[in-house]
């Protein structure tokens, strides 16, 4: 009797699977608007990146300004997520939920200023 | 007076007898390395020996002569004799100055293998031989006497900043071919590509939406929108504006964003710790 080998996309019974069910079920929907972000984020590094390396460097400084836009953005969110967490309260004991808002608005625009200024 | 005395003088030194002198057994001898004669002529002041002559490079040149006073024959010793070699098509010259005993007799060697500083560099025609002798109370004599054809000497050597005193020749700088663009598809499609994140994005947003209960209530709202007013400056700067106009706009408009995000995030924290 074979047994039949269950593929990862059967929820519940593989790491992954039950990974992605704890995720789903127990994160706020706050942090996941956050982690939406993020992982556009990656995505549209990693298609800028891959363009840069099949096709052409060519407007160098146009590559580096949106690769590095979308790197500090992620650095700014991932930030965010992580001093917002209500999990992570202890850890961050001066920094309220909003302050670390106000923080990510503000690196925020100036990320925006100098990639701006980068672009050309 | 008619005559001045200088006039006078004149008269009288030209009263004087003007001796001329005269070259007595005037001859040159070609000799090579041997030591056998190749060409023994003699040479005269009045008329030039025809064909020139040739030196090769071992062998010698030697000129004797006498210098006598014309009229009776006796030996003179003149102040200055010289024989010089004179370039033509160059223009440079040679002098070199003769011995003269005190009986007149004047001996002068040349070997090309030894030569003497003041010879030129040769060139394509030959050496112009001739003698000036010079004393008082007698003519001058500057006469040619034969063409001297000497072995092809080295190029004289060049000055080593020769080079920087004639036009230089020209620069020719290649540079980098330009950097082209991709061909239009392939920049159109990677252009759809990186904007496909979005899509995601916004699919993403949707099923997690988090409610926007407090959005515009008026304690947040001047917060949201100094936040947009920021970004739209941003996008304005990158449009049109220049830095120093940006940053003076940002300043103002950050001053009204703290104001504002004071008010509406002490607004959210209060509500939160109800």
């Amino acid at each position: 009797m074979a047994q039949t080998k269950q593929g990862p996309a059967s929820t519940g019974s593989t790491a992954l699977g039950s990974l992605w069910k704890a995720y789903s079920e127990q994160t706020p929907d706050r942090l996941k608007f956050i982690d939406a972000f993020l992982f556009f984020l990656m995505l549209s590094g990693v298609i800028q990146f891959a363009y840069c390396v099949l096709v052409t460097t060519y407007p160098y400084n146009a590559f580096l300004s949106g690769f590095a836009s979308t790197v500090g953005q992620f650095v700014l969110a991932a930030s965010l997520r992580s001093q917002v967490n209500p999990q992570n309260k202890d850890e961050f004991k001066e920094v309220s939920p909003e302050r670390a808002f106000a923080d990510f608005a503000l690196g925020s625009i100036v990320l925006h200023f100098f990639v701006y200024n980068f672009l050309g | 007076m008619i005559f001045s005395p200088v006039a006078v003088l004149l008269l009288a030194a030209s009263a004087v007898q003007a001796s001329v002198l005269t070259l007595q057994s005037p001859k040159f001898v070609v000799t090579d390395a041997l030591g056998s004669q190749l060409r023994a002529e003699p040479f005269s002041l009045v008329h030039r020996t025809g064909t020139p002559v040739k030196l090769e490079a071992k062998d010698t040149l030697k000129i004797t002569f006498q210098v006598v006073d014309k009229e009776d024959g006796k030996g003179v010793q003149p102040h200055q004799t010289f024989i010089r070699f004179f370039d033509p098509s160059t223009g440079e010259e040679g002098i070199q100055p003769i011995r003269v005993t005190g009986g007149g007799k004047a001996k002068f060697e040349l070997n090309p293998s030894k030569p003497p500083l003041y010879l030129p560099p040769t060139s394509t025609e030959p050496l112009k031989v001739s003698l000036i002798i010079g004393t008082p109370n007698y003519d001058p004599i500057t006469v040619r006497l034969f063409d001297l054809i000497l072995p092809a000497s080295q190029p004289a050597p060049t000055h080593p900043d020769e080079a920087s005193f004639h036009v230089r020749p020209e620069l020719h700088h290649t540079f980098r071919p330009d950097q082209k663009l991709p061909p239009k598809a392939v920049s159109l499609f990677f252009a759809g590509l990186t904007f496909a994140p979005w899509v995601v994005l916004i699919g993403l947003w949707s099923q997690v939406t988090p409610r926007l209960t407090h959005l515009f209530s008026p304690s947040i709202l001047p917060f949201i929108l100094s936040l947009v007013a920021f970004e739209s400056l941003l996008l304005t700067y990158w449009v049109k504006l220049r830095l120093g106009e940006v940053l003076l706009y940002g300043a103002g408009l950050g001053l009204v964003t703290i104001f504002t995000g004071r008010q509406a995030l002490s607004s959210i924290s209060s509500l939160r710790k109800d």
